[in-house]
């Protein structure tokens, strides 16, 4: 394929598209429903559903008056077998368009999945949106592959991240690519009891001193990610020597066991993936959206 | 060393459930589960009556998914079946209350997390034939709002007055220390974290045989009491440095990614103000003398 793929090749023409939607969500909490941190204070916070007009994918993750802050525009649909097909079908990078309302016709992009999946529209459009404004998505990407490394396994990757990802073939064979955070495994949390083809694992940040040793704290919303060790095949596993690429698609949380949410891209067992650190690997520089335009 | 406590101030309540049955999903579901390497499997899982499997005996090597030794029950409703398992704390009587059991004793073991949410309980083996799925179990909640005499920072977490007795410790420089079989390296702490720490359990991953039997977990049995380091369980379970949980093996190892054995955790502390010492024959299966 494409010089795009550092002269790699994928099977994008074989892939199929096709349309899922969701409905601009609204915030919902329960009655009496605090949210703790580590000590036990119990405080309520914004951040998740409904249109977050302020926070935008290349924007920092930690630091907001926030919990678990979705960037962007987040959906649902209200049939629980669509919404998970909204989920499992949608990639990231695939285009978003709104069906109706004031915007009907924008164009948006797909940033991540949460416990609802997460659009970037300018925010011209933001303003426009009204709760339950339908958002169709041309839902593309799974089962893509690169025919070079049949052993690597992509998960909601769209062939428009594929190509943007900044591949390229490593001196000892293995697929190389620039990644801005590196975290280490034993932070990984919430999200370990769920299967890896469903929404994401937050890292654990409230050791807040490691989080400032290692730079973890400076990550940004929309960066790419790499955790060594980890194997998001079929689930969340331990393996020794495996890599996995994930990226950040939600903002930082007080809760125990909590923190911003890391999306699985890639995975592969032992040699698959190597990666360099670059501040700039964030999917608000490579598709020109959000903090990055 | 005997440790004191505020006995006489906790409150003993009812709490119950019935039986639970084991749960497939419906057709056109595939019955299927898959292991952490993608393989499909089909076998015995998490609730009902279980025959042949009890606290003390091994963890791993099973042909099973999260086992439950013994009996494990549910509450008849989520907010009936969250307050048995908030306040269930091992150690705890249960009581047979309908059906050819009627009247045996048992005692608590364990809880299990998310997607499972039941109360593990340990009865006598020719006591689990007379009983049946649906029979209901009271079980004497008593322990929750334990506070250690001059260890006020460490939380304790569905832990019963007559575990916390009988749980081998010492005291070394202020630090109370308490034996447990194995530690659990944070790199292996699976599913549960970051879900909450009153009530259910926190796995340990399997995965990856080698790093788990260089860690000396690979021989785990039901019922150990174990050390989880770097990880604070106070208000939900998370990792931090110096931060120390301790948990009881409560159900088997499974094949799938983030669930090997679970573990309930029955005491954590932040700051290292709970230790840990090396005892070999810690299991609350022997602490209980609990009848086979």
């Amino acid at each position: 394929m494409s010089a795009e793929l550092g002269g790699l090749t994928s099977n994008a023409e074989s892939l199929v598209a096709m349309a899922v939607c969701g409905y601009v969500s609204s915030p919902s909490l329960r009655p009496g429903h605090y949210t703790h941190h580590p000590d036990g204070k119990g405080v309520i916070l914004p951040g998740m559903f409904g249109v977050t007009y302020n926070a935008s994918v290349g924007d920092r993750a930690f630091g907001w008056a926030g919990d678990h802050v979705e960037p962007g525009v987040s959906i649902a649909h209200p049939d629980e077998k669509s919404d998970m097909a909204l989920h499992y079908l949608s990639c990231l990078g695939n285009e978003a368009t709104v069906m109706s309302g004031l915007a009907k016709g924008a164009k948006g992009t797909v940033t991540g999945e949460h416990a609802r999946l997460l659009v970037a529209f300018p925010d011209e459009v933001n303003e426009l949106l009204n709760i339950g404004d339908q958002i169709q998505i041309e839902a593309v990407g799974r089962g893509i592959a690169l025919n070079e490394f049949p052993r690597i396994e992509f998960k909601k990757t769209s062939p428009k991240l594929l190509a943007s990802l900044g591949l390229t073939r490593a001196g000892n064979g293995a697929l190389k690519l620039p990644v801005a955070i590196e975290l280490p495994i034993e932070i990984m949390g919430s999200g370990a009891e769920l299967n890896s083809e469903y929404v994401d694992q937050d890292l654990m940040s409230g050791d807040r001193a490691l989080m400032a040793d290692l730079g973890i704290d400076q990550m940004r919303l929309g960066d790419i990610i790499a955790i060594r060790h980890a194997d998001h095949h079929f689930g969340r596993s331990y393996r020794e020597g495996a890599v996995s690429i994930a990226i950040c698609i939600h903002g930082d949380s007080i809760m125990t066991g909590h923190g911003p949410g890391i999306m699985t891209l890639m995975t592969c067992h032992e040699g698959g993936i190597e990666f360099e650190v670059d501040p700039s690997a964030n999917i608000a520089n490579y598709f020109r959206i959000g903090a990055g335009k | 060393m005997t440790v004191t406590f505020n006995e006489a101030d906790l409150v003993a309540v009812s709490v119950g459930g019935v039986i639970a049955h084991p749960g497939f999903p419906g057709l056109p579901a595939e019955p299927y589960r898959l292991a952490a390497d993608g393989t499909p499997f089909l076998l015995p899982a998490w609730g009902g009556i279980v025959y042949n499997v009890s606290i003390g005996d091994k963890a791993f090597g099973w042909a099973a998914d999260c086992i439950h030794p013994g009996v494990s029950i549910r509450g008849t409703d989520d907010g009936r079946n969250r307050g048995l398992n908030v306040f269930s704390c091992l150690g705890n009587t249960a009581t047979v209350m309908t059906g050819q059991a009627q009247g045996a004793k048992g005692v608590v073991t364990g809880k299990s997390g998310r997607f499972s949410e039941q109360v593990i309980i340990h009865f006598p083996k020719e006591i689990r034939k007379k009983m049946a799925v649906g029979d209901q179990i009271i079980v004497k909640s008593y322990g929750t709002g334990i506070v250690i005499d001059g260890h006020e920072n460490i939380a304790c977490k569905g832990l019963s007055p007559d575990l916390l007795k009988v749980l081998p410790n010492k005291t070394e420089d202020g630090i109370l220390k308490f034996g447990t079989v194995a530690t659990v390296p944070a790199f292996l702490v699976g599913a549960g974290a970051g879900l909450t720490s009153e009530g259910g359990s926190l796995h340990m991953q399997s995965t990856d045989r080698a790093a788990l039997a260089e860690a000396g977990l690979d021989q785990l049995k039901l019922g150990d009491v174990v050390a989880i380091e770097n990880t604070d369980s106070r208000y939900n379970h998370g990792y931090l440095r110096g931060a120390m949980s301790i948990g009881v093996v409560g159900q088997t190892d499974g094949p799938r990614s983030g669930y090997g054995p679970g573990m309930t955790v029955i005491m954590t502390a932040p700051k290292g103000e709970l230790g840990t010492y090396r005892d070999a024959a810690a299991n609350i299966a022997s602490l209980l003398k609990l009848e086979a």
